[in-house]
């Protein structure tokens, strides 16, 4: 795992505490950025902010309803039989959010439709019930699902946005269809006018926008670092 | 999975470890206790799913049923039907194009117009389109219901990104001679996109096929009201 | 560059450095260039100036930001990079065309893998490819040649107008290069043959008067700098002798088979940015194999896979994509023709010692 982890170094002990548990996850130990996990959708659904912004909170309403009842099963979860009783907890309730954004969501099921469904074998989801929610009690496995979702989340929106801005000059474009009609506010036309870079809308323009995002928050993690140093003249190792 | 099981030693769980083996944990070794387990589980699941398809399977037909119907609407004015064109669809076959089925839309029982699915060979694959007629053989409508053209070249055929596919309504056969029906490139009055020219070729080759499909149809039937 | 005064060995020094090499393949290019300049007139020249300018000055901020010294601007090879990209484009495309293609032929193809002699792919293909993905409308219009000097060229201002302020091709003088007017009519189901007939012919292609990027008009003096960078041993035989002859086999073998629908060898060769691809792309030090074999093998694959995606593909020109392909084949071609090392065989094993080795374990069992 941490073969392939930024800064900080994920070997480190994450921090207790429940309110840890949330905050911890939304930068140092984030699911996309740091754990390198469910860059499938990640990459995939991004074309723009608001399909990020969707597939974002689906996966975080997934994370702590499977980290809830994975938690609560857990003396009784033979470890034998973890693996698919995990799996067919998850398939469950992702079908179930499957049907019920088809039904009351209409609209954004029809950007997100396929995507929804292989929120199943989104690594990061098993990840967290096999490494967190099996061993933790409920209240800080929900903790931890919702801090993994919404870090997850925020990555989803940023890169959704930039190839959004790139690729077709607005931002949020349809998140009325998500978030109801209140929302309208939210869609922006940042570069009115503007044809778009196609690229940036294509799958390659999506490896390239996470890695400047990677780069990005390896860049601040430095800074932080050296700041710490001096302040605090505390040593922190730098990879 | 190597990837999940090598997670970090320090997210093991808060709690003390069980020191005495109890009751449960000497169960959860038994093989009947994992098959029964497992069995429970996926019941469980599968009544959940029970239950929510139940609960949101109307709303789901609902919704599907409005998006056909919204798009038979952008091609369809709404004054001209008081019917659900939907639920009156009927097949027809046709010597040219083999089965197609066809959205009657009437008022007070009189036939006004007629859509169909249409599909002909674009430059990235199939493009499908939706194209309604008046009696007369005019074109009301013409929209794409999907296509595999090129992003930023080819997809102004979409409504969503240009008008051009308007510029179809009103025309028909006997007001427009046969020779007109193409791009201006090939003679016709037509727009092309620039630097894309096969696919309104493709579009305006689909229109047309419609076009003569519905002149075919009522020649060999001038009543189309004995249709079921 | 100075040479280290090592005093043993049989060390020997031709006077070869990166300054030299980039230098010799800019000359190279020099007379094509000229050609093309002069057939497509101002804003060609723009076009071209502003790329190669802009490629410089994107390494000379990344060497800044990096914290590298500025002198290695001097090597050139940022220029040739601006340089090959320019020839590639069509010749009346807008500023922001070049400017984009040079930052991400510079800032992404070649300084993020590590700068000059670290990058995986061909730079100028890098930005050749992403600028045909993002901008296919731009990078599908070719002006018609309209010489400097004739009647109806663009003078020096109506150029800048149009490198700078985007005036759109009017209908008469854009016009589609051979191949991809060979296969709009071939989707309309015409025949080859006629299509061919009424607007290909050998002779002027070959001189190179035609339409199409920079550096695809003139066959002719590509291949004089081709022949003159090989004589100087600066680009090996290898690969350009290895991809043409692919493409032309090939091009032939399906020519004879069905003419309805190829082309045939000496179109393929003679259209598109197939020669200047093998003579100056394909050949860079860099991202191609460092043997014999290797190279040779990494040829033929290039010219394969252009008659592939010529043919079947959904581009009608598909130098830059087959060369990229084949970048990122190159280490694994690498491993499989490693050359063998002075006194051993192909496996690593000593030549003469072998039956000594043998030997050597006899007695070690005992």
């Amino acid at each position: 795992m941490s073969s392939h982890c930024g800064s900080p170094d994920v070997t480190a002990p994450r921090p207790k505490g429940l309110f840890n548990y949330f905050s911890s996850a939304l930068w140092d130990y984030n699911v996309a950025l740091v754990q390198m996990l469910a860059l499938c959708p990640a990459l995939a659904v991004t074309t723009t902010a608001t399909n990020g912004l969707g597939m974002g909170l689906a996966t975080t309403l997934v994370l702590m309803i499977t980290n809830a009842i994975i938690s609560a099963l857990r003396h009784s979860i033979s470890p034998a039989v973890r693996n698919p009783l995990m799996i067919g907890i998850i398939a469950g309730v992702v079908t179930l959010i499957d049907m019920a954004m088809n039904a009351w969501m209409h609209e954004m099921y029809k950007v997100l439709g396929l995507f929804i469904a292989l929120i199943v074998t989104n690594c990061a989801v098993l990840g967290r019930a096999e490494s967190f929610s099996s061993r933790n009690p409920v209240i800080p496995s929900v903790l931890d699902g919702a801090g993994m979702g919404i870090g997850f989340t925020w990555v989803l929106i940023v890169i959704g946005g930039i190839r959004e801005i790139l690729g077709s000059g607005t931002l949020f474009a349809q998140a009325s269809l998500l978030l109801g009609e209140h929302f309208h506010w939210l869609e922006i036309t940042v570069l009115p006018g503007f044809q778009g870079i196609l690229l940036a809308i294509l799958p390659p323009g999506a490896f390239i926008v996470l890695g400047f995002v990677l780069a990005f928050k390896r860049v601040v993690d430095r800074r932080r670092a050296e700041r710490r140093i001096r302040t605090h003249g505390e040593l922190v190792v730098l990879q | 999975m190597n990837e999940l099981t090598r997670m970090p030693p320090a997210e093991a769980g808060d709690e003390p470890p069980i020191t005495r083996p109890g009751l449960l944990e000497a169960w959860r070794e038994r093989v009947a206790y994992q098959a029964l387990s497992l069995g429970l589980v996926c019941a469980l699941v599968a009544l959940a799913l029970l239950l929510g398809n139940q609960l949101t399977r109307q709303r789901i037909a609902d919704a599907e049923l409005q998006d056909r119907l919204a798009v038979l609407r952008q091609v369809l004015p709404q004054g001209l039907y008081d019917n659900n064109p939907l639920a009156d669809a009927y097949r027809l076959e046709d010597a040219e194009l083999g089965t197609l089925e066809v959205y009657p839309a009437r008022r007070e029982g009189q036939l006004t117009a007629t859509a169909f699915q249409i599909s002909t060979i674009g430059y990235g694959g199939p493009i499908t389109q939706l194209i309604a007629l008046d009696v007369e053989g005019r074109i009301l409508g013409v929209r794409v219901l999907s296509h595999k053209e090129t992003p930023g070249l080819a997809d102004k055929i979409e409504v969503a990104r240009s008008d051009w596919i308007k510029s179809f309504d009103g025309l028909s056969l006997a007001n427009t001679p046969l020779e007109q029906w193409a791009v201006k490139k090939d003679g016709g009055q037509f727009d092309q996109f620039a630097g894309a020219t096969i696919t309104p070729r493709a579009i305006v080759k689909g229109v047309v096929r419609a076009l003569e499909f519905q002149a075919r149809q009522s020649t060999a039937q001038p009543t189309e009201e004995t249709q079921p | 560059m100075s040479t280290p005064g090592i005093a043993a060995g049989p060390f020997a020094h031709d006077r070869s450095s990166v300054d030299r090499i980039m230098l010799h393949v800019c000359l190279a290019l020099l007379p094509t260039t000229a050609w093309g300049l002069y057939l497509f007139g101002w804003p060609a020249i723009n076009l071209w100036l502003l790329t190669c300018a802009s490629a410089v000055v994107c390494e000379a901020i990344c060497l800044r930001l990096l914290d590298r010294p500025l002198r290695r601007l001097l090597d050139g090879s940022a220029l040739l990079t601006g340089w090959l990209l320019a020839l590639t484009l069509p010749p009346w495309a807008p500023w922001w065309i070049a400017v984009g293609g040079s930052i991400f032929a510079i800032g992404i193809g070649k300084q993020l893998y590590g700068g000059v002699g670290q990058n995986v792919f061909n730079p100028a293909m890098l930005a050749r490819v992403a600028l045909l993905i993002a901008f296919p409308l731009q990078m599908t219009t070719w002006a018609l040649p309209l010489p400097l000097g004739t009647p109806g060229a663009p003078d020096w201002l109506e150029g800048l107008r149009i490198t700078f302020a985007g005036g759109a091709l009017v209908d008469g003088l854009s016009g589609a290069t051979a191949l991809g007017h060979l296969q709009t009519e071939l989707t309309l189901g015409h025949d080859a043959v006629q299509i061919l007939d009424g607007h290909f012919s050998l002779l002027p292609a070959f001189l190179g008067y035609s339409g199409g990027s920079l550096g695809e008009t003139s066959e002719l003096l590509i291949l004089l700098g081709g022949l003159w960078l090989l004589a100087l041993r600066i680009i090996h035989w290898e690969i350009p002798l290895s991809m043409l002859l692919v493409v032309a086999l090939l091009a032939a073998l399906a020519h004879q088979i069905n003419p309805q629908v190829h082309g045939g060898g000496l179109f393929h060769l003679t259209s598109g940015g197939l020669l200047l691809g093998a003579l100056f792309i394909a050949t860079d030090p860099v991202t191609s194999p460092i043997s014999r074999s290797g190279r040779l093998i990494f040829g033929a694959a290039c010219g394969g896979l252009i008659f592939v995606i010529r043919s079947w593909g959904s581009f009608p020109e598909a130098v830059a994509f087959a060369v990229l392909f084949m970048n990122a084949l190159v280490p694994l071609i690498d491993r499989l023709c490693r050359p063998r090392a002075y006194g051993r065989n192909g496996r690593g094993k000593p030549l003469m010692a072998a039956k000594w080795t043998s030997q050597v374990k006899e007695v070690d069992k005992v």
